[in-house]
């Protein structure tokens, strides 16, 4: 088992390292010259100058690279251009907000999504299930800056509608990013349930007259669950890694807005420091899936 | 089942108890409460040309602009009186007496000297350094490298300070009264590197001080009750940051901020004036000129008669109806009113699609040619704007499209004088016709805006003009030069200037529409109350 985590791993390094590569390559070729957008008009060209050079954007892409990689490998992703302050320290400040969306948006997710999906399996073809079904399918499919919306104008004088001052503020917030995620989950839950229903060993535990919550508790769920826990682990990596959108229009301060802000104003540092922190929680995120799957189902550790 | 609803009940009421939002509690605090789009970029204004709120009521200057009667006007700020000399060389500012900054420290003319020859050290690259660098003796060597410190600006005594300037500018007074001229406290802030983000170093003069900024969230600033001009009748004022349209026409909604932009939500206007908030939104004009560019490298725009056909073909009072629900007043000369020297007896740019027509045909246009527009992809009303323009041109024959680039690569290719057509806007930062026909048409300036202007009289003009002392003979050069570049050579199409538009929470009383194109304001004549 810890081998195959550790195998788990070290993939990751080189996968990391390319994906760095990638982002910093990207985000150095675009064309037009940042230094341009930064300061105000008619500037002198000296200054321009100046501050490319300040900036380094006059040495080679690749001694930027390798600069770049050193800064990072010391805990350093550069200066934003726009906000005047260390990326680490904004992300380290950003993060927290971030996190208590993603975990109380899963959470959200996780408590409606899987008893829906249960009694849909259940209750298949029931007045229940089609509206548990309808509503889920609605949250999949309507965007969320529609829902956030409709949720803000609904709720405006009862709820917050913007900042993170109070655990307040996080209810809507919640509710969009949870509705998606929980209209995904019941779903999934739903149909694998529905599978595992069919199978062999659960019309044996019926044929041996065990109550149908005993045979949905301890036998069908166990398995039915086991892609919908890998589904769980990623989608926390990607709340986590800044629901933009919804921080935008909740104006949270979270990773997700930041990242935004950076590409409305071509704050390259930023900018790779946030692609750079999500890519690696979603990287994170398929690992613990990777490690869960295994745990959970031992045929995996076997092949 | 009763028991059950009586405990739904008191667990609904326990709810909304818990999730009402304090805002909403506090709505008859004294605060005010505003939002911004987004994080200033930093709280020192030498280093910003576009985060001016946190300035502008947090930092005093030599002077200030004020608006009386809708009009800009220079009025006394940390110096109380001036005087300039007869060959407009040397202005000397008497301070204010008693005056101290945030942290109790004395405002002195040494602050005054540190502040200047900070904004101009080499190292700093200053963005506002535009202020002085050329006009104050020794601003630019100093920016430039050449010199250690501005040799141009001295402290006489404690309360007196001397610019000497490198030749007569008119303009300089207005300059100084920019965010740009904000003075800082030399024993605060010299030599310390988080000044700027902060507010615990961040000490000034101004009717309020920075206490709080959190970062995406919101910014605090409080009253300082020893303001040499008056403690403000308000606490303080509670900054938050949302970018979103929606979301701050909500907060308005419920009282959660009391004042509306419309600068940085024009698409909410007719939402307001249907919902029943029309009695409610306060205008003013913004000298700010919303103009179509010519590139008069690029053929066939090179000839004159081509671009005024193109100026008659364009009904600008549609598009002003059409964009901002008709909220300003069509323009036919590149100053915008408020800013001196504005023409309102300007020969007025007529729409008629028939002549343009004709004088096409004449200068061998029949069929009409191509064209392109040029805009930034983020600027949704540039592209409506734009495509409008298109469409008036189509209709004398010229196939008009719309080119988007990014903005960083726009910036690019106009720097290199290559960038098609352009519609944009130009927002008056100080009260001078210099501030808008020398930031275009100036020599220096035309091919970096894309403009190639070669009319050698008028380049000559306009170098010289800033150095005209007498003030009538100087209005009427800006006179000329405005009407070359709108009429005598079309280089530009002045469409319209807008209104500044903001809708007031009534408990909110002494708000007065800046005069200038800002969005930014000072709170500090503010005072709440039913």
């Amino acid at each position: 088992m810890a081998k195959h985590i550790a195998k788990r791993i070290l993939i990751t390094i080189p996968v990391l390292l390319g994906l760095v590569f990638l982002v910093f390559f990207m985000l150095n070729v675009v064309p037009g010259d940042p230094v341009t957008v930064m300061m105000r008009e008619h500037v002198k060209e000296d200054l321009i100058d100046r501050m490319r050079q300040s900036m380094h954007l006059d040495d080679p892409f690749i001694v930027r690279y390798f600069r770049y990689i050193w800064d990072m490998l010391h805990g350093d992703l550069g200066i934003s251009w726009k906000l005047n302050r260390p990326v680490t320290g904004l992300i380290a400040n950003a993060f927290p907000y971030t996190l208590k969306l993603a975990v109380a948006s899963s959470l959200f997710s996780w408590i409606m999504g899987i008893p829906v999906g249960i009694i849909s399996a259940v209750k298949k073809n029931s007045l229940l299930d089609h509206l548990s079904m309808g509503i889920s399918l609605f949250g999949v499919s309507m965007p969320v800056f529609w829902v956030a919306l409709i949720l803000q104008n609904t709720f405006k004088n009862v709820l917050p509608i913007s900042g993170a001052d109070s655990w307040q503020c996080y209810i809507l917030p919640t509710i969009v990013l949870g509705w998606s995620s929980a209209g995904r989950i019941a779903r999934l839950t739903r149909s694998n349930l529905l599978d595992v229903l069919r199978s062999d060993y659960i019309r044996t535990a019926r044929s041996k007259g065990l109550s149908p919550l005993k045979v949905i508790n301890r036998h069908a769920l166990k398995n039915a669950l086991i892609p919908v826990i890998t589904v769980m682990a990623i989608q926390i990596s990607s709340l986590l890694s800044g629901a933009a959108i919804t921080e935008s229009v909740f104006a949270m301060p979270g990773v997700g807005g930041l990242a935004v802000e950076a590409i409305k104003k071509r704050d390259m540092p930023l900018l790779q420091g946030t692609v750079i922190f999500t890519a690696v929680l979603i990287i994170a995120g398929n690992l613990l899936a990777d490690v869960l799957y295994s745990v959970i189902d031992p045929r995996i550790r076997v092949e | 089942m009763k028991r059950t609803l009586c405990l739904l009940a008191a667990l609904a009421l326990a709810l909304t108890a818990l999730v009402v939002p304090a805002a909403l509690a506090e709505e008859n605090d004294n605060w005010l409460h505003i939002f911004l789009t987004e994080d200033p970029e930093t709280l020192d204004v030498q280093m910003t040309s576009d985060s001016y709120t946190i300035p502008l009521n947090c930092f005093d200057r030599l002077v200030e602009t004020d608006t009386v009667d809708g009009a800009a006007q220079i009025i006394p700020g940390l110096a109380d009186s001036w005087d300039v000399s007869e060959d407009g060389l040397t202005y000397t500012f008497h301070l204010h007496e008693g005056v101290t900054f945030h942290n109790g420290d004395a405002f002195t003319a040494d602050d005054v000297v540190f502040s200047v020859n900070r904004m101009m050290e080499h190292d700093r690259l200053a963005k506002n350094y535009d202020i002085y660098y050329g006009i104050v003796e020794g601003a630019a060597e100093c920016f430039d490298g050449e010199a250690e410190s501005v040799s141009g600006v001295t402290a006489v005594d404690d309360n007196t300070v001397e610019f000497k300037l490198v030749k007569p500018c008119s303009s300089f007074l207005s300059r100084l009264a920019t965010p740009g001229g904000s003075i800082f406290n030399r024993e605060s802030t010299e030599g310390v590197d988080d000044f700027g983000v902060n507010p615990a170093v961040c000490f000034g003069t101004g009717p309020f001080q920075v206490t709080e900024w959190e970062l995406g969230s919101k910014v605090k600033v409080v009253a300082n009750p020893n303001y040499f001009k008056g403690a403000p009748a308000i606490d303080g004022i509670e900054m938050f940051i949302v970018s979103d349209a929606d979301t701050q026409r909500m907060m308005f909604e419920n009282g959660q901020v009391d004042v509306f932009n419309f600068d940085y939500a024009e698409s909410q206007l007719q939402w307001f004036k249907d919902n029943g908030y029309a009695d409610q939104i306060v205008s003013g004009s913004r000298a700010g000129t919303y103009y179509f560019m010519f590139n008069t490298a690029i053929e066939p725009l090179n000839n004159p008669n081509v671009r005024k056909a193109l100026q008659m073909a364009v009904d600008r009072q549609v598009i002003l109806d059409q964009m901002y629900s008709g909220e300003g007043q069509v323009l036919s000369t590149f100053i915008p009113e408020g800013v001196l020297s504005f023409n309102a007896d300007a020969e007025p740019i007529p729409y008629d699609p028939d002549q343009a027509k004709q004088i096409l045909a004449d200068e061998g246009y029949a069929d009409g040619f191509d064209m392109e527009l040029a805009i930034t992809s983020d600027s949704d009303a540039g592209r409506k704007i734009s495509k409008t323009l298109c469409s008036f041109f189509g209709k004398i024959g010229v196939r008009a499209t719309v080119a988007e680039y990014d903005d960083a690569t726009y910036k690019d290719i106009r720097h290199n004088g290559q960038l098609p057509s352009y519609y944009g806007v130009w927002s008056a930062d100080y009260n001078d016709p210099d501030n808008f026909l020398d930031t275009f048409f100036a020599r220096r300036n035309t091919v970096g805006r894309s403009i190639n202007y070669d009319n050698e009289e008028i380049l000559n003009l306009i170098d010289e003009a800033q150095g005209i002392i007498d003030f009538d003979e100087r209005m009427a050069a800006y006179q000329k030069i405005d009407q070359a570049v709108v009429h005598d050579d079309a280089i530009t199409l002045p469409l319209y200037q807008r209104n500044h538009l903001f809708c007031l929470n009534p408990r909110v009383h002494g708000f007065k529409v800046a005069w200038n194109g800002w969005s930014d304001m000072s709170f500090y004549p503010i005072t709440l109350g039913d």
